[in-house]
């Protein structure tokens, strides 16, 4: 989960990093009320990259100027993330910016300090970009040995590498993905600064930071409805431009029976795992999600039946067809149970295909046949 | 085969809890040697027959157990490893989804410390065919043969599996790694053993998208693995930028794209299949023709 770049900052400055004094506003004449002195810096709380480049930082000399800005401002989408608000601060003396970031190294194995003597920059595109593997128990030492490889002294190295402990501090504290500070700005004074802030919070760890509970619907902001809905009822979706439904169990197989449509000459809608020991119940809300997108035309159920029994798969099939008898569906079902549901699907009409093959195939040429009639709810036909 | 066979001696943590309960079941039907389990307060019960104590040390101590399989919830399972380990446990096979990564990082550099091997986690575990299944897998579609696999998935290991099984190509041992960015064992472990077991000639990694680890397992084959390995990757479909189901299926940045990890499996002598029974007839071929340059 992302968050905006005032909370990010309040993180920080709860857990003791330095951060500009600052305002937020909803509304341009709110400016008339924030008393931090020209100039001023408004900059857009949007979940997106690239929030300068797209016209999201501004820096007015004048309260008429502030306003009349903060009002386009406000109106901004970046990347089809909305502006939440405004974030208004003081503009900072600046003598140097630097970059500071915690991450996790999936490669490693373990935390990483990822630093630059360049701050404000594209990290992914820099060459001059530091990577220091971070131990397990941590020490305060991994702060100041990176503030001297950044070629630091004195003052200054004392205060970043204090920052540098805080900023893992609340990595792992708060079970982050990524703790980003870029630019961390060293002020003509010798203050140092978190300028601007990212952080991504771990999904699987959300439910144990009671601090975060209950954000991430807000913060959701590159999901479709569906995709949205999915999540909130644990199940992954994600959707695609072709015209096949597909409903599987494991991201792994999901993935493959995507490839093989493809490959077979076909267009997958989307991707949807619907987990290992899905029961009845969870598996017709998947069905209902495949089949509520109005591109798709066929639905291609694959499941592998290892902790998955299939005849609660059968159970919500039956269910489904009642519902939407015209409904393409091709299914191949296979594993645990599959004799109990065998029966159960006999009786509702529904061919199985034991060979995934042959099943991705039928899948394929049902979805160019034109199939697209869309089904009705049983009763309103 | 290769890290467990039938005397293997299994503890299973979290054994009274539905799923632990459900897959001890699964596993003592297949022949795994369950020795014993352990849930905290539950000492001096039995689960199908399987004496449960409160602690890893007294199950050790009474069983002499050398590999535990984990059903904990996922913010239990740090400390459910390190109990593990502490106990004097050298394999570990973590089921668990959903630990955040961080603990798993803490339990993967504490394993390293005590040169034990952890499998997973969010993995479906390990089987050697008609000797030990350690997991959730489904033991009816395995069976023994010459073919070693190695995976990150668990239903498209099933899947592989039972295209090769189909085709009267059994398994020495498979291996689900699991799908989480930081896990355990890995590709190049896993494939060095299968290297040195007699019982393997022919290896199947299958990968998917996200990080890159496929690239590097491609070009230490090159390097070191004579025996023939067959290639397969999943997500050539997959849109960027979205987590595809496990957490470590994301391309991001451009990179861990499945063309990038097909591309380094050509370069390096790994042989390519696009689809499960594809898997199965490109190892019948190397089976024919084991012999690498």
């Amino acid at each position: 989960m992302n968050l905006y770049e005032y909370e990010a900052k309040r993180i920080f400055a709860e857990g003791g990093i330095n951060v500009p004094p600052s305002q937020r506003i909803t509304k341009p004449e709110e400016l008339a009320k924030v008393h931090l002195g020209y100039p001023l810096v408004l900059k857009c709380q949007v979940l997106a990259g690239g929030r300068g480049k797209a016209g999201g930082i501004k820096f007015p000399k004048t309260l008429k100027e502030g306003m009349a800005l903060a009002k386009d401002m406000l109106q901004l989408s970046i990347k089809d993330s909305k502006t939440e608000s405004l974030l208004v601060e003081p503009a900072m003396p600046i003598a140097r910016e630097l970059y500071l970031a915690v991450t996790l190294d999936r490669d490693r194995g373990c935390p990483i300090f990822i630093a630059s003597a360049e701050g404000g920059i594209e990290i992914e595109s820099s060459s001059n970009v530091l990577t220091e593997p971070i131990p397990h128990p941590y020490h305060p030492y991994v702060g100041r040995n990176l503030a001297q490889k950044l070629g630091l002294k004195g003052a200054v190295l004392n205060k970043v590498a204090d920052i540098a402990n805080k900023l893992y501090k609340i990595f792992e504290s708060k079970d982050l993905d990524l703790a980003e500070i870029n630019p961390l700005v060293i002020t003509e004074g010798d203050d140092v600064v978190a300028l601007d802030g990212k952080i991504i919070i771990n999904d699987d760890a959300i439910n144990r930071q009671p601090q975060f509970r209950g954000w991430e619907e807000a913060h959701l902001c590159d999901l479709s409805v569906r995709e949205r809905d999915a999540k909130m009822s644990g199940l992954n979706l994600v959707e695609l431009d072709g015209n096949i439904g597909i409903l599987c169990n494991g991201a792994g197989l999901t993935m493959a029976t995507m490839d093989m449509v493809k490959a077979f000459g076909g267009q997958p809608g989307n991707f949807l795992d619907a987990g290992g020991g899905s029961d009845q119940k969870k598996t017709l809300a998947a069905l209902e999600l495949v089949n509520d997108n109005p591109n798709v035309d066929v639905i291609l159920l694959n499941i592998l039946g290892g902790i998955t029994a299939c005849d609660e798969v059968a159970g919500a099939l039956v269910e489904f067809m009642k519902k939407y008898p015209e409904r393409a569906m091709i299914v191949r079902l296979r594993g645990n149970n599959q004799d109990i549901a065998e029966k159960m699907l006999a009786q509702s009409g529904l061919k199985l295909y034991p060979d995934l093959e042959e099943a991705v195939k039928e899948a394929v040429s049902r979805s160019k046949a034109g199939s697209s009639k869309k089904p009705v709810a049983a009763g309103k036909a | 085969m290769i890290l467990v066979d039938k005397h293997t001696k299994v503890i299973v943590q979290g054994i009274t809890g539905k799923m632990g309960a459900a897959h001890t079941k699964r596993m003592i039907e297949y022949g795994t040697n369950i020795v014993g389990g352990v849930t905290p307060g539950k000492g001096g019960e039995k689960m199908h027959g399987a004496p449960v104590f409160d602690t890893v040390k007294q199950a050790v101590e009474a069983t002499e157990a050398t590999c535990s399989v984990i059903f904990v919830p996922p913010y239990l399972a740090l400390d459910a490893g390190c109990e593990a380990l502490d106990a004097g446990i050298s394999l570990l096979v973590l089921i668990t989804e959903g630990i955040p990564p961080l603990d798993t990082a803490k339990l993967v550099a504490q394993v390293k410390a005590k040169g034990a091997k952890l499998i997973g986690p969010n993995c479906p575990g390990i089987i050697t065919p008609g000797q030990s299944l350690i997991g959730i897998l489904p033991g009816s579609i395995f069976k023994s043969g010459p073919v070693g696999m190695v995976s990150k998935s668990g239903t498209l290991t099933y899947e592989i599996a039972l295209a090769l099984t189909e085709s009267g190509l059994g398994q020495s041992t498979c291996v689900g790694t699991g799908g989480d960015p930081i896990k355990g064992l890995d590709y190049q472990e896993c494939l060095t053993m299968f290297e040195n077991d007699p019982a393997t000639e022919v290896i199947v990694m299958i990968g998917e998208i996200g990080g890159n680890a496929e690239e590097e397992a491609a070009a230490f084959i090159k390097k070191t693995i004579k025996k023939p390995v067959i290639g397969f990757i999943a997500g050539q479909t997959a849109p960027p930028g979205k987590r595809m189901g496990h957490a470590g299926a994301i391309i991001s940045g451009g990179k861990g794209t499945a063309e990038s990890k097909l591309e380094a499996f050509k370069a390096n002598g790994v042989r390519v299949a696009m689809t499960p029974a594809e898997v199965a007839k490109q190892v019948a071929d190397a089976l024919k023709q084991p012999a690498k340059a």
